[in-house]
């Protein structure tokens, strides 16, 4: 399996504390990855940084041919269409209806309207939200926007799905149905990395853990 | 309700900032127009003893004899025991300016005619002159500042509605930017509200200045000046579209570019 991520040394700092102390790992292509730790162990700070949102202090993390440490605005934006993240806060965009916000990464593409509306409904129809397509974020459930975050993150055929506790604060049927969206779009070859405080019980496919305990990331499988 | 609002904010000070920069415009233009008025009706006499086709007064712009003519006939009638044509009848010259002296530059003139041997006398409407030099700077002055203030009325406005757009968009903005979208897809809703606020403001701005420029005492008080003046309607709109398509795209572009 070729690399998809490979950080060497890496040191993350966040308001002057280092987060993450010269550590290495690697997540390869088609990886389904829990980083763990407990809350304030750094997995958010990870999970923006490889999202291009926060800066590596030290060392050098690669995302495919994108080097992290080196990254002007375009490549940052070049890289984050081939992401889909997925946040805690969900992050859709509250005067969009459900439909529009599925839509939002394809219509960055520059993809046809009618065409990203089609996909969008489909995608929908997936995550068991079609009836709910022209409602507003503040009208849906917690688990029902983030159902439509995944929705969002999964629509442009994304490289990797970046989520930062996806399934906080979410009650059992919505957790699993989430998790269930994120196996199907790991069993299309898209690779997977979930931030969270644990791994879900039951949770019955093959996956890698990075746990990250006082700044220093060990990968365990 | 308060979108409405926030629409209306950024009207009213492109229409505020327009109708400054037309009207200033204008009262330039009128002032310019009357100030040279003034100056082609304004003239010193100066007595000579001798002929005068030069002065090396750089005010001046032309020299040109008086016919006294009617006067010496006049005389003639009036005084038939004196002879006329043994006398020395000195030479009368009507000095035009260039532009309007201010009061001091009028005394300097005078004083710089006065060295002259062969100029007798120096004749100024000098009380005349002073009030209508006052109140045309008075007012060039007072229009000068009232346009400011309005134009700086204008811009405060634009500044609150920079912090109104922030507000509004900067989240919509970040999510957009987390999924990598280019600068104009960010700013694409931005652009369209500032280009839709220019244009409404454009047309009431336009609208107003025709209400203004067709008005009955805006007539009045160019035929009561006695001056030539007509508004270009279309170099005023080009600008006005200029102006308020440059503050608007402006404005957004911060915005866009300001975003936490």
């Amino acid at each position: 399996m070729a690399k998809l991520v490979l950080a060497k040394n890496i040191t993350i700092t966040y308001d002057d504390t280092q987060i993450i102390k010269s550590s290495s790992f690697s997540i390869n292509s088609g990886d389904f990855v829990f980083l763990t730790g407990v809350s304030g162990s750094g997995k958010t700070t990870l999970i923006k940084t490889l999202y291009a949102e926060h800066k590596l202090q030290n060392g050098e993390m690669y995302i495919g041919e994108f080097n992290l440490s080196k990254m002007n605005k375009s490549q940052t934006s070049m890289l984050r269409k081939h992401l889909g993240i997925v946040f805690q806060d969900f992050k859709l965009i509250p005067e969009w209806n459900i439909l529009k916000n599925v839509m939002l990464p394809l219509l960055i593409t520059g993809i046809d309207k009618s065409q990203a509306e089609k996909l969008a409904m489909q995608y929908l129809g997936k995550v068991k939200l079609s009836h709910k397509a022209d409602k507003f974020p503040p009208e849906l459930s917690g688990g029902e926007q983030q159902r439509a975050a995944i929705a969002r993150a999964t629509i442009h055929n994304p490289v990797m799905i970046l989520a930062d506790e996806p399934i906080s604060g979410l009650d059992d049927y919505s957790a699993s149905l989430v998790m269930d969206l994120f196996i199907r779009a790991n069993k299309l070859g898209i690779t997977v990395i979930i931030a969270s405080h644990s791994i879900p019980q039951n949770f019955d496919i093959l996956f890698k853990q990075l746990h990250i305990e006082k700044g220093k990331i060990y990968e365990l499988s | 309700m308060s979108s409405l609002k926030s629409h209306l904010t950024l009207i009213l000070a492109l229409i505020s900032i327009m109708l400054s920069i037309f009207l200033f415009r204008i009262f330039s233009n009128i002032m310019n127009l009357y100030q040279k008025n003034i100056v082609n009706n304004y003239s010193i006499v100066i007595v000579s003893t001798k002929p005068v086709t030069s002065l090396d007064i750089s005010q001046i712009e032309s020299i040109k004899p008086v016919n006294i003519n009617f006067e010496i006939k006049k005389l003639k009638e009036k005084y038939k025991n004196i002879d006329f044509s043994n006398l020395q009848i000195p030479f009368f010259y009507r000095l035009k300016l260039k532009t309007l002296p201010s009061p001091s530059e009028l005394q300097e003139i005078k004083e710089k005619l006065k060295n002259y041997d062969f100029i007798k006398k120096v004749m100024t409407k000098s009380s005349s002159q002073t009030k209508i030099y006052n109140l045309l700077m008075l007012l060039k002055t007072t229009s000068k500042v009232f346009m400011f203030l309005i134009a700086v009325l204008g811009f405060l406005l634009i500044l609150k509605q920079l912090e109104v757009w922030k507000l509004l968009h900067s989240e919509r903005m970040y999510i957009m930017e987390l999924f990598g979208a280019p600068f104009w897809f960010k700013g694409a809703s931005l652009f369209k509200t500032a280009f839709l606020d220019s244009i409404i403001s454009l047309i009431i701005t336009v609208g107003l200045i025709f209400f203004i420029t067709d008005s009955i005492l805006f007539k009045n008080i160019i035929s009561e000046l006695n001056i030539n003046f007509k508004v270009n309607y279309i170099n005023e709109i080009i600008l006005l579209v200029i102006t308020s398509f440059l503050i608007s795209f402006i404005s957004s572009i911060i915005v866009v570019i300001g975003k936490k």
